[in-house]
C-alpha cells in the first residue's frame, strides 16, 4: 500500500472543553462556545488573532438553528476570519478536525481553530437523529440511534450470558473512568458487583440494548486549535502530531443492519486502511490509548473487534481482563467515552482532544499511568460514517521511512 | 419516622391526593404501586382513575400498572428534588416494573412536594433586632423592665431593660418586671408581622399580659416596627420556548417513483445490478457496490423470512405525526423472497405477532385498503402460520 504523505505536518497545540451537563440553561450558545474557546486559547497561550481560521461543526437538526455560526461569531471569535461550517452527524466533530488538519496540512491557513458544540436540551434529541433518515423510506421507521441488532449479533455468537456480561463490565468499567474526569456528564458510581442486577433490571429500549448501555444527551463544547509544523514548534511546549487521519463511509441507508455479515464495516475498512499506509502491523501493540466513540457499550465491545482487526473473540476477553480499563495493557476511553459525555456536534472532537491530553500527559486523574507516545481516536455517525485519527507524541515516523 | 432531608416517607404519600392535578391525568387509568425499603419505608398503592386519585398503605401490591422500588432515602430525595432521578434510575438504585411511561406521566399527575414552607422569621430574630428598634424619644423617663416569656418551639425568655434613655436586651425573665408577655412563638411571629391582631389574641387567650397592661400599651411605641428580612427570590432563567411545525414534500424521483407505484399495485419492486447481479429494495438508482446505473425493476416477495426482529420498548415519536408510538412494537427486516441472499426489507412487525414471532420466521405483507404509495401501503408484516 502507498505510504501516507503529508503536505505538511499538522499538530495540536490548543485544547478546551467545557463543563458538559444536561442543562446549560446559564448560559445560550455563542456564551457556550465562548467557554471552550477562551480555554483553548489560554491552553495554547495565543489570542484570538493569531487564529487565521475557523471550523465550526454541529447537527442542525438538534437545535433547528441554521448557520449557527454566524449568530456564535461573537462567541467564536470568528469575526472577518475564514470560516468552514461541517456537518456530518455524530461524526462532525471528527470531520472537523480531519477539515482543520486538512486545510493547514495543505498549506492554505497556518493556525486553525475546531469548534464543535450541542446544546441537545434545546431540541429533541430522538427527533432530531429520525428525521436524518431518508424522508422516503427510513423516516417512517427510524427510532433515534436506537437499535438492538448489535446485541443480538453478539449474543448469537457467544452465548447470552458471556455477551451480556461483557457489554455490561464494559459499560461499568468507562462508568470507572467517566468518575475520574471533572469535565464528564454523566457517571453513576456503577461497581462489577452490580452488573448481574443491571444485566436484568435495566429497563429494555430494544431488544437487549438497555437505557444503562445507551449514551446520555450532553450540552457542551470544545475547541482544538491546530498549526502547522513551524508554528507549532515556536508555539507549544507540548504539541501532538497528527499523523494521519481516514475518512470511510457507505451507502448503508437502506441495509445497515441488514444481514450481510460478509459485508466489511466501515470501522474495520478505516482501521485497514489507516493502519496499511502507516505501516502499524500490530494496532494493539502499538496504541498506547484508544478514545473511541462508543455510542452503547454494545457497540463499543463490537468495535473494539473492528477497529482493532481482532480475530474471534480477543476483545470479549479483552473486556473480561480488564485490558482495557485505565490500567491495563490498552485503556480505552479514560475519560468515560461517549456513553458519559454526548454533546453530539462536540462528542467526537472530545475523543480527538482527550486524546491528544494523554499524548501531553495532562488528563488529570483520568491519564493513564504509563507515557502515552501513540493515540487512536475515532468518530461515528451517520449511518456509519467513520473517521479515525492516529496521534503522535514524537514527530519521527517520517525518518523511519 | 425516619427522616431524610427533613421529609419522611410517609410525608409523600400523605400529600399525594392534595398534590393530584387533574389536568394531568386525563384518560389515565392505572395503579401505581411503590415498594419504599429502609426506615422509614413500606408499601403504597397509588390508583389513578381519569379524575380521581386514591393513596393507600397497603401489604398487598399485586395488580399494579407499573412498581417503583426505592429505598427510602433515594424515594424522598428525588421526590423533593435532592437526588437526580435519571441517575438513580440509571444506577440502580431506582427500579421500575411494568409500564414505564407511567413512570414519566406521573410527574404531571402530582405537582412536586415541597416542604411546609419555614417562615424566614424567627422569634431570635426579632430579639436581634429588638435594642436597635428601640425609640428613646418615646421612652423618656422610663424605668421599666419588659418580659418576654415565648414559648413553644424556637421560643425563649428575655427582658427588655429601659432606663436612661437606653435600652438593654438580657436573656431570662427578671423578677421585677412590670409587665410580662406570654405568647406562643408562632403567634409572637404573626403579632410583629401584623398577621395576628393582639386584641382577638388576647381575647382567644393565646397572648396574656402579666403585670401593668398600661406598659404594654406603649411597647409600640417604645419599639419601633420590625421589619422582616427581604427575601431573596430565587431567579428564574428565562428561556424561549418554540413549536416547530412544518410541512414538507419530498420528490421520489424515478426509482423510488416507480417502486411506490409499485405498491399501489401490492407489488414489491426491486432493482437487479447488471454487473454484480446485487438485488436492492427499496431500489436506488445506483448500485451501492458497483457504482453503475442499475437495472431492471423486478417482482420480488411479497412473502419472505425474517433476518433481524427489534423489540422497541423506548417509546419514540413517529417524526410524520409527532405522537408517540405505543411500545412495544417490533421492526423486522425481511428477505424477501428471490431478493437474493443480502438484500433485507426493512418494515413493521404486526403486533400480535410479537410474542411468539422469532428469526427465520416466514411473513407476509397486510396491505392497506387505502394505496397511495407510501410506505404505509403495507400496515405491517404478518407471520405465516399455515
Amino acid at each position: 500500500m502507498k505510504k501516507h504523505k503529508k503536505n505538511r505536518n499538522v499538530a495540536i497545540i490548543g485544547i478546551g472543553q467545557t463543563h458538559h451537563s444536561s442543562h446549560r440553561e446559564d448560559v445560550n450558545q455563542p456564551e457556550m462556545i465562548h467557554e471552550a474557546v477562551e480555554r483553548a486559547l489560554k491552553d495554547a497561550g495565543i489570542g484570538i488573532e493569531d487564529v487565521d481560521a475557523l471550523v465550526h461543526g454541529n447537527m442542525e437538526l438538534f437545535e433547528m438553528v441554521h448557520q449557527p455560526d454566524l449568530w456564535h461569531v461573537i462567541g467564536t471569535g470568528g469575526y472577518g476570519k475564514a470560516c468552514y461550517r461541517v456537518t456530518t452527524g455524530g461524526t462532525t466533530g471528527a470531520t472537523i478536525v480531519g477539515v482543520g488538519d486538512n486545510i493547514v496540512a495543505s498549506g492554505l491557513h497556518d493556525i486553525v481553530m475546531i469548534i464543535g458544540f450541542e446544546k441537545q436540551q434545546e431540541g429533541h434529541t430522538t427527533g432530531g437523529i429520525t428525521n436524518m433518515a431518508d424522508p422516503l423510506w427510513a423516516r417512517n421507521l427510524q427510532t433515534g440511534a436506537l437499535t438492538g441488532a448489535t446485541a443480538e449479533k453478539t449474543i448469537n455468537e457467544f452465548g447470552a450470558d458471556r455477551a451480556k456480561r461483557a457489554a455490561m463490565r464494559l459499560r461499568v468499567t468507562l462508568d470507572k473512568h467517566a468518575s475520574l474526569n471533572p469535565h464528564a456528564h454523566r457517571n453513576f458510581g456503577l461497581d462489577y458487583d452490580q452488573i448481574d442486577d443491571l444485566m436484568v433490571n435495566s429497563p429494555q429500549l430494544v431488544g437487549e440494548l438497555r437505557l444503562i448501555h445507551m449514551c446520555s444527551q450532553s450540552d457542551g463544547a470544545v475547541a482544538i486549535i491546530l498549526a502547522c509544523e513551524e508554528k507549532a514548534k515556536k508555539i507549544s511546549k507540548k504539541p501532538v502530531w497528527i499523523r494521519d487521519h481516514v475518512t470511510v463511509h457507505r451507502e448503508e441507508t437502506f441495509n445497515m443492519f441488514g444481514i450481510n455479515e460478509n459485508q466489511e464495516v466501515t470501522h474495520h475498512n478505516a482501521a485497514r486502511k489507516l493502519f496499511g499506509r502507516n505501516g502499524i502491523t500490530n494496532p494493539r501493540e502499538y496504541f498506547d490509548v484508544f478514545e473511541m466513540y462508543d455510542p452503547s457499550s454494545w457497540w463499543g465491545l463490537d468495535w473494539l473487534r473492528e477497529f482493532l482487526q481482532l480475530e474471534g473473540d480477543e476483545h470479549l476477553k479483552m473486556v473480561e481482563n480488564d485490558e482495557v480499563s485505565i490500567n491495563g495493557s490498552f485503556p480505552l476511553n479514560p475519560s468515560g467515552g461517549v456513553i458519559s459525555t454526548n454533546p453530539i456536534g462536540a462528542t467526537a472532537a472530545l475523543r480527538v482532544a482527550e486524546a491528544a491530553l494523554q499524548v501531553r500527559g495532562d488528563a488529570g486523574a483520568h491519564q493513564i499511568p504509563r507515557e502515552v507516545k501513540h493515540a487512536l481516536a475515532s468518530g461515528f455517525g451517520g449511518t456509519f460514517w467513520t473517521v479515525l485519527f492516529m496521534l503522535e507524541k514524537d514527530l519521527d515516523w517520517q525518518e523511519a521511512e | 419516622m425516619a427522616k431524610y432531608f427533613d421529609v419522611s416517607v410517609e410525608d409523600i404519600f400523605n400529600t399525594m391526593e392534595a398534590r393530584f392535578r387533574v389536568e394531568g391525568a386525563k384518560g389515565v387509568n392505572a395503579v401505581l404501586a411503590y415498594d419504599i425499603s429502609g426506615d422509614g419505608g413500606g408499601k403504597w398503592l397509588v390508583e389513578v382513575r381519569d379524575d380521581s386519585v386514591k393513596v393507600a398503605k397497603t401489604d398487598d401490591l399485586s395488580g399494579f400498572s407499573v412498581k417503583t422500588s426505592a429505598d427510602a432515602e433515594t424515594f424522598v430525595g428525588v421526590n423533593i428534588g435532592k437526588i437526580d432521578g435519571t441517575q438513580a434510575f440509571m444506577s440502580g438504585k431506582i427500579k421500575i416494573e411494568g409500564d414505564m411511561a407511567l413512570v414519566a406521566a406521573s410527574a404531571k399527575m402530582f405537582t412536586r412536594y415541597s416542604l411546609p414552607k419555614k417562615s424566614a422569621v424567627t422569634v431570635q430574630g426579632i430579639f436581634d433586632t429588638l435594642v436597635a428598634r428601640f425609640q428613646p424619644q418615646n421612652a423618656a423617663g422610663l424605668d421599666i423592665s419588659v418580659g418576654y416569656d415565648i414559648t413553644g418551639e424556637d421560643g425563649g425568655q428575655w427582658t427588655a431593660v429601659i432606663k436612661d434613655g437606653k435600652c438593654a436586651l438580657e436573656t431570662g425573665l427578671r423578677d421585677n418586671c412590670a409587665v410580662v408577655n406570654i405568647v406562643k412563638a408562632k403567634d409572637y411571629i404573626d403579632l410583629i408581622l401584623g398577621k395576628l391582631d393582639p386584641m382577638v389574641a388576647m381575647g382567644a387567650g393565646r397572648l396574656k399580659l402579666k403585670g401593668d397592661m398600661n406598659v404594654a400599651m406603649q411597647l409600640p411605641k417604645i419599639f419601633a416596627k420590625f421589619e422582616p428580612p427581604k427575601e431573596e427570590e430565587e431567579q428564574e432563567l428565562i428561556v424561549i420556548k418554540r413549536n416547530i411545525s412544518v410541512d414538507m414534500k419530498y420528490s421520489t424521483g424515478p426509482v423510488m417513483g416507480k417502486f411506490f407505484e409499485g405498491l399501489i399495485e401490492k407489488k414489491i419492486l426491486a432493482n437487479k445490478c447488471p454487473k454484480c447481479g446485487r438485488m436492492q429494495v427499496p431500489p436506488r438508482e445506483v448500485c451501492a457496490e458497483c457504482r453503475c446505473w442499475a437495472g431492471d425493476m423486478i417482482e420480488v416477495g411479497p412473502s419472505g423470512t425474517i433476518t433481524l426482529i427489534e423489540i422497541i420498548y423506548y417509546s419514540s415519536p413517529d417524526p410524520l405525526t409527532g405522537e408517540t408510538r405505543e411500545t412495544p412494537y417490533a421492526q423486522v427486516h425481511i428477505l424477501l423472497d428471490g431478493i437474493g441472499t443480502e438484500e433485507t426489507f426493512w418494515h413493521l412487525l404486526k403486533n400480535e405477532d410479537l410474542a411468539d414471532t422469532k428469526k427465520g420466521d416466514r411473513v407476509r405483507p397486510v396491505w392497506s385498503d387505502k394505496r397511495v404509495g407510501s410506505v404505509h401501503d403495507i400496515i405491517h408484516f404478518e407471520r405465516i402460520r399455515d
